[in-house]
């Protein structure tokens, strides 16, 4: 496809400038290089634009049964704005507020800065990225868009094993790999996890430090290849840093109590039929230092994972409808508590078993109006109560 | 004049800000090479071109000698906050011919360049349907560019085939 590619990048303008040779450069030549750019800016005015999107979600859950009143949520109001300073060099942010305004002493509330990066891209196969960025984990994390995913609440999984929304401020480079490989790419060099922050419930999700005014102790390496054909998505994704965070007790070392996370996941549309999958591991090696310095029940390992299918029960009825209606099942299973150290047994409500079945409507493809029943088990005998809920999504 | 090693340092971000600024300019517009290049491969080496313009649109007539291949016309829509420069080709009995995506510029969803979704389109007229699951399959983690481009080339189609039906295009 792009096998012509540098006919897109050089400009004629650009092959003029190109072909001076720097050291050998005369003054006069520079003043014609820098009339150049005086000239340029009208040209490149035509392609600046600001891009406003957003996405939202309002939910109503219900885990105490019919007898007593669920709660209702506006669980995050989301504004996406983008500014194109050329055709190659753009700003992107995402601004969200969740459960719709903070107040002082009041438990819930967050207004976060969910993305804020620029973007320079050379080509289809680079594109520099610096700023707060998401790390490319798994299917959820980057794309996360209420239309996009089957259930009111995304899957536990993506809150106890993978901490979405996650984000940490770095630097990296992303594209896809010429010709018709199918492949893409992102690596991202980005702030660390804090190890004091990880939870025996929670996984390493209480470490995250989101670039706010964060110690930069850590620096730590992650990255997804992907491969796709329309239908089908194959995703591996990795995480590799220290945790310790200048802690006296854990280490100073940059990679001092690090966290290695693998990821796989699948998306696989046939028809009517949909299906995704994912799993992930993550191993803390020096958990047992972990536990002795904070007493946080982390465990060696954190495994998990979810299979989800779904099925439009619209193709049969209206074929040619752009509206879809979604029955889906899902079933996760992980254990945030998997090896502990020391060989304590872990705690089995934390090895979670949990089914949701229901409905996604979408009226338009960037529309949800969903509905769905949760049955949360675990390995122990304490049960935790089945939620009911409801939700509308959109994103544009 | 020579310039001494003090002023080279200034002279360094300079050209490199003067390069960005060059190769910056431009945009929403397929390169010419490019487009013959979309245009050879879609109608083969021997293809010609010239333009038309009919309304507010400028078709692109393809031959070869004195026999006519098609046509094909420019467009864009935007993804999510980038505009997306494609064209359709369709032959002369209003079949799609090929769709090509000359410039992508968003960091994700490029996908839709790929010769597996855009081969899809292939065959299809402005009779048919042509929307994201009948028949075109999406792409996950593609889905505005899927819509975007699915529905521009609908549209282009759409115009090709009036015009051409109507006479427009002689």
């Amino acid at each position: 496809m792009f096998e012509n590619y540098s006919q897109l990048i050089f400009h004629p303008v650009t092959r003029k400038v190109g072909s001076m040779s720097l050291p050998t450069k005369s003054v006069a030549g520079l003043l014609i290089l820098f009339a150049s750019t005086l000239t340029l800016p009208a040209a490149a005015q035509d392609t600046q634009s600001t891009t406003i999107g957003g996405y939202g979600e309002i939910h109503y859950t219900n885990a105490t049964g019919p007898d007593s009143p669920g709660e209702v949520n506006v669980a995050r109001f989301v504004v996406y704005l983008a500014h194109s300073f050329s055709d190659r060099l753009a700003m992107r942010s995402e601004l969200e507020v969740e459960d719709t305004k903070v107040e002082g002493g009041e438990p819930g509330g967050e207004i976060g800065l969910e993305q804020l990066y620029l973007d320079y891209r050379f080509s289809p196969a680079v594109t520099l990225r610096g700023g707060l960025l998401l790390p490319p984990i798994g299917i959820i994390n980057e794309t996360h868009e209420p239309p996009t995913f089957n259930g009111v609440n995304r899957p536990a999984y993506d809150h106890d094993v993978i901490p979405t929304t996650w984000r940490d401020i770095g630097v990296g480079v992303l594209g896809t790999i010429p010709g018709n490989s199918g492949l893409n790419y992102r690596v991202y060099l980005v702030n660390g996890l804090k190890a004091s922050g990880f939870s025996a419930d929670e996984g390493i999700r209480g470490g995250r430090q989101e670039g706010k005014e964060a110690s930069f102790a850590n620096p730590s390496l992650t990255g997804r290849l992907e491969w796709v054909r329309p239908g089908l998505t194959l995703g591996g994704s990795f995480w590799y840093g220290g945790s310790a965070a200048q802690d006296p007790a854990l280490g100073t070392g940059a990679f001092d109590n690090a966290v290695t996370l693998l990821s796989a996941d699948a998306r696989y549309e046939t028809g009517p039929f949909a299906f995704r999958g994912e799993v992930a591991t993550i191993g803390i090696a020096d958990a047992d230092q972990i536990d002795a310095a904070y007493g946080n029940g982390v465990a060696h390992r954190i495994t998990g994972g979810y299979l989800e299918a779904s099925a439009n029960l619209l193709a049969g009825l209206a074929p040619n409808s752009s509206q879809k209606l979604l029955a889906f099942a899902r079933h996760e299973r992980f254990n945030t508590q998997g090896d502990l150290p020391g060989g304590a047994t872990g705690d089995p409500v934390l090895s979670r078993r949990i089914t949701t079945v229901g409905l996604t409507y979408l009226p338009t493809f960037n529309v949800a109006i969903k509905g769905d029943y949760t049955f949360n088990r675990n390995r122990s005998d304490t049960a935790q109560p089945d939620v009911f809920a409801l939700g509308l999504g959109y994103a544009f | 004049m020579r310039i001494n090693q003090g002023r080279r340092i200034l002279v360094a971000p300079l050209f490199l800000l003067a390069l960005v600024a060059a190769r910056s300019a431009g945009a929403q517009k397929a390169p010419p090479a490019r487009l013959a290049a979309s245009i050879h491969r879609i109608f083969g080496s021997g293809a010609s071109f010239d333009s038309v313009a009919v309304d507010s649109l400028h078709v692109l007539r393809v031959t070869q000698g004195d026999s006519l291949l098609g046509f094909a016309e420019v467009s864009n829509v935007k993804g999510k906050d980038q505009p997306i420069t494609f064209l359709v080709a369709i032959d002369p009995s209003d079949h799609l011919k090929d769709v090509d995506v000359l410039v992508y510029r968003e960091p994700y969803g490029g996908q839709v360049a790929y010769e597996q979704w855009r081969r899809q389109f292939r065959g299809l007229t402005a009779a048919d349907s042509v929307r994201v699951g009948h028949p075109i399959r999406s792409i996950s983690g593609a889905t505005i560019s899927v819509h975007a481009v699915t529905s521009g080339v609908r549209r282009v189609l759409a115009q090709l085939t009036d015009r051409h039906r109507r006479g427009l295009l002689q």
